[in-house]
């Protein structure tokens, strides 16, 4: 990365007649590596480094990325990011709202650091995966491992004198497997993400995963009963409180869905000026409130400053069951009157900024998670999900169980076979009667944008009880 | 562009000299343009040049792959990929890169596409045509992509060749109140042809339609399908015809070769011919790409290989390799005896979907899954539009829903759109029985 280029091209961009302009210059040392049945397909390794220019001039918005480092280039994509703002002829004018420029620099800490990591240390470390699935008593039909290493120093410039470098590793992995039994077969797969170094392997413990998902799929076949459909009590696993959390609280309060800015793609939202549902009004029970925080150590949606070089902060986005506050970036704070609170993302300098959750979970209660099961007489415990969806108004839901039990007079009476809740935003989280200790997190890649930028985030909360919904 | 070939040719011929045994490079000059416009103004316009080589190499059935971006770098990129191969574990699976010398079909680029100046001038255009069609208060959000790439490949197995490959495609959806919608799409290899408006129009009328609409009730319809939903289930079958995904399971066509897999008038193939959003005259390995039927009159023909799982699989390859593993292109689904209108008088009761998102599979192998129709879904009695419904999803079978189409379109559309209606395919409109329906409860 040259900072000198990065330097020239906003220092050419502001001899020009705008309103505002920045540089986000981004260098990714990616590895991935994909296994299939146990064999390693490929290992690509990969530099990705190039730079970007946001304009905004008369109240246009023009974006222009390259990765050909020379002053010449900086010069053609200030030159392209300048027209294309000015061609945009927009009647309602675009502005940023406030903030002072910041200079700092910021990196995430390894214990072990991912350079020192040998090519055959990462490779073995995830053939062992297949090793520890081959002789777990299960039959194994097949699998999918993927990890991906990504090492990416940042240096972010504007014209408001933010001067803001950083240095983030970041390591994921994701596995998928097929179990046959009786000729029958089920499937499943486990997502694991982290900022940080190497010591991520050791806390996830993937192949002790991998063997309960294998076991848990084999129950699936060979014990599960069916679900008699109707209404009853229905305990939610961290999990699957994580996606709830995610879907139909993170998405439906991002300000850019909300102003229609991806109403062609990602959707809209049920929250809108002039529906029953805006800021104050209730959407959920007392008992539940939703943060979004990517001010998270180590979490895999991490960051203190986001791709606009505003300070992150915890986002309270359902407070006791109340519409709170929205994800803004500058673009969209400024359109209804308030502050950025840090939810600019990107996923490479060839990508705009635009409106992410980061970390996105359910703060704890009071129970313990045995209390939540023994007050229930007739229930389910949906403990992880498979199968998930929602509409893109974000109000129309469905999870699919994978491991999931009848409860019983206040006791796990055997697995179920894929439980399904469909219900809607207002149901599910008025629903909720009680919320447990213990909280857990999930990784995950969110989808948005397009061209699409999969980020990475944390889904994540305690276990909730969730009071007579219907159950099929 | 010699001089570009020239150079990727240097970087396979580093890489044998350090001991490679196959050696694959391409070099993509890519530029992009995108307009993204939302409450019918511009948002957004974003250009992108891309300047990449990427490098495949084998060593001893190590495979390994790098990107790189400068060709003053390159000694030192082919040295680590080198070491990386040497410590690299064993594929005994690879059965090499494609090997022979090949003549490509002339690529056809449109280079008017390549100097578009004003696509802003395109996006209004087919905003006005949706305001035309669904009245002024219509608020309209989408995309404009321009897509021209030079893409030059080197191979130490035979293959060597230059492609240009251009494209444009738009994207529309049109709101005539909060929750009536239409969605539309216009996708072209050229400009001529290319007609923004035409989306715009179908977005305003499919949006008009849907006004004041009800939830809408379980149970099992007849569906009829628009070609932008049909191609998002071309998106579902067209790769699980992948020998990458055969192999890990994730598809409805495990044990399915030679088998019925649908009834006789589905014939599905893969085709990445000039008219298309994704053509391509060779792929990743150099292999020349072709027509290849996949679904034969509802049998399941072959699956798409590279040269390597070719050989696992005892076929040929299909002209289908991507750097790790192969790709569907663009899906064509044969045309059937039916207009569209004839496909609506055969629904005594059903649904017409237009378009859908978020599609989910609980097992690929057994195809159960389920997706949320959006953007004008309607309720059709006696082969009429009666009632525009909301808030409904699809929960059925993948494979189960091959084997119900009951009819087909005559007339087929070009669509892509985001990651839904993804690969690209020519898409008719089709019918399919006994499509189970959900809702929220």
């Amino acid at each position: 990365m040259e900072e000198e280029i990065v330097d020239y091209a906003l220092e050419y961009a502001q001899s020009k007649k705008i309103e505002y302009a920045e540089v986000r210059a981004q260098s990714q040392v990616q590895d991935r590596l994909t296994l299939r049945n146990g064999i390693l397909e490929a290992y690509v390794s990969s530099v990705d480094s190039g730079f970007c220019v946001r304009i905004i001039a008369d109240g246009g918005i023009g974006f222009a990325s390259t990765n050909k480092w020379s002053k010449e280039e900086a010069k053609e994509i200030v030159d392209l990011a300048f027209k294309y703002a000015k061609a945009a002829n927009r009647k309602e004018k675009l502005v940023f709202a406030e903030e002072k420029g910041v200079k700092t620099k910021w990196t995430v800490d390894q214990k072990k650091k991912i350079e020192n990591i040998s090519p055959e240390d990462r490779i073995s470390t995830f053939a062992d995966v297949d090793k520890a699935l081959a002789s777990c008593g299960v039959k194994i039909a097949a699998t999918m491992s993927q990890c991906s290493i990504d090492l990416t120093t940042e240096y972010f410039v504007n014209s408001e004198g933010s001067r803001i470098s950083s240095f983030v590793p970041k390591i994921g992995a994701f596995i998928f497997i097929t179990v046959t039994e009786q000729g029958k077969t089920e499937q499943a797969y486990e997502q694991f993400g982290y900022s940080g170094g190497w010591e991520a392997f050791r806390d996830w413990n993937i192949p002790e995963r991998m063997i309960h998902s294998a076991k848990v799929l084999k129950d699936v076949i060979t014990k599960a009963k069916a679900v008699k459909p109707g209404d009853m009590d229905l305990i939610c696993g961290s999990e699957v409180t994580g996606i709830a959390a995610h879907e139909s609280c993170g998405h439906p309060m991002e300000a850019d869905r909300i102003l229609g800015r991806e109403m062609s793609q990602a959707g809209r939202s049920f929250i809108y000026k002039g529906s029953q549902y805006w800021l104050g009004t209730r959407i959920g029970s007392d008992a539940i409130t939703v943060v979004d925080d990517p001010t998270v150590e180590h979490s895999y949606g991490y960051y203190p400053y986001d791709d606009e070089g505003v300070k992150a902060r915890r986002r309270f986005l359902y407070k006791n069951g109340i519409i709170n506050e929205f994800l803004h970036n500058r673009e969209s704070a400024a359109k209804l009157g308030t502050r950025s609170n840090g939810s600019s993302r990107s996923v490479n300098y060839d990508r705009e900024a635009i409106v992410r959750m980061a970390n996105t979970f359910v703060l704890p209660g009071d129970f313990a998670e045995e209390e939540l099961i023994e007050d229930v007489k007739h229930g389910i415990y949906m403990k992880s999900f498979t199968e998930w969806n929602i509409d893109d108004k974000r109000f129309n839901q469905r999870y699919v169980g994978k491991e999931a039990y009848l409860i019983e007079n206040g006791e796990l009476n055997g697995p179920v076979a894929r439980p399904v809740i469909e219900t809607t935003t207002l149901k599910f989280w008025t629903a909720v009667d009680a919320v447990s200790k213990e909280i857990e997190f999930d990784a995950a890649t969110c989808g948005k944008g397009d061209p699409s930028q999969g980020i990475p985030v944390y889904t994540g909360g305690p276990c909730l009880r969730l009071g007579k919904v219907y159950v099929k | 562009m010699s001089d570009i070939l020239d150079k990727t040719e240097e970087i396979v011929k580093k890489a044998k000299g350090l001991g490679a045994d196959e050696v694959i490079a391409k070099t993509t000059f890519g530029k992009y343009r995108q307009v993204r416009f939302s409450n019918n103004q511009v948002d957004i316009t974003v250009a992108w040049n891309d300047y990449v080589t990427d490098v495949a190499l084998a060593w001893k059935k190590r495979v390994v792959a790098t990107q790189i971006h400068d060709f003053t770098d390159v000694d030192a990129s082919i040295k680590n990929l080198m070491g990386l191969a040497k410590v690299s574990q064993e594929n005994p699976t690879f059965g090499g890169f494609a090997k022979g010398k090949f003549k490509y079909a002339k690529s056809k680029p449109d280079k008017k596409l390549e100097d578009l100046e004003s696509p802003t001038e395109l996006v209004l255009e087919a905003i006005g045509a949706a305001e035309k069609e669904a009245g002024s208060k219509v608020d309209s959000g989408g995309i404009l992509l321009t897509r021209f790439e030079d893409v030059y490949l080197a191979s130490s197995e035979g293959p060597m060749g230059f492609d240009s490959r251009s494209a444009i495609e738009f994207s529309i959806r049109a709101f005539s109140e909060r929750e009536a919608s239409g969605h539309g799409v216009e996708c072209s290899s050229t400009l001529k042809g290319f007609e923004p408006a035409r989306a715009g129009a179908k977005a305003g009328e499919i949006a008009k339609l849907a006004k004041s609409p009800k939830v809408g009730d379980e149970g099992v319809y007849d569906v009829i399908f628009d070609p932008l939903i049909f191609g998002s289930m071309l998106g579902v079958w067209g790769p699980m015809a992948s020998a990458f995904y055969i192999m890990i399971q994730m598809s409805v066509f495990v044990d399915k070769l030679g088998k019925k897999v649908g009834p006789e008038i589905v014939t599905l193939k893969d085709n990445p011919s000039a008219y298309s959003v994704s053509n391509r005259v060779f792929d990743d390995e150099g292999v020349p790409t072709r027509e290849t039927v996949i679904i034969d009159h509802g049998v399941l023909k072959t699956y798409l290989h590279n040269a390597s799982t070719a050989k696992m699989f005892k076929a040929e390859t299909t002209g289908n390799a991507g750097l790790v593993s192969p790709n569907a292109w663009n899906i064509e689904m044969e045309t059937g005896d039916y207009g569209k209108e004839e496909l609506f008088k055969e629904t005594k009761r059903g649904l017409y979907l237009t378009n859908t998102w978020y599609t989910r599979f609980q097992n690929y192998a057994k195809g159960d899954f389920s997706t949320i129709p959006r953007d004008g879904i309607f309720l059709i009695e006696k082969g009429e539009i009666k009632q525009s419904l909301k808030d409904i999803r699809v929960s059925d079978n993948a494979l189960t829903m091959l084997g119900n189409i009951a009819a087909i379109s005559k007339e087929r559309q070009h669509v892509h759109w985001w990651g839904e209606a993804d690969p690209p395919s020519l898409s008719p409109y089709v019918l399919i029985k006994n499509v189970h329906i959900t809702k929220s409860k």
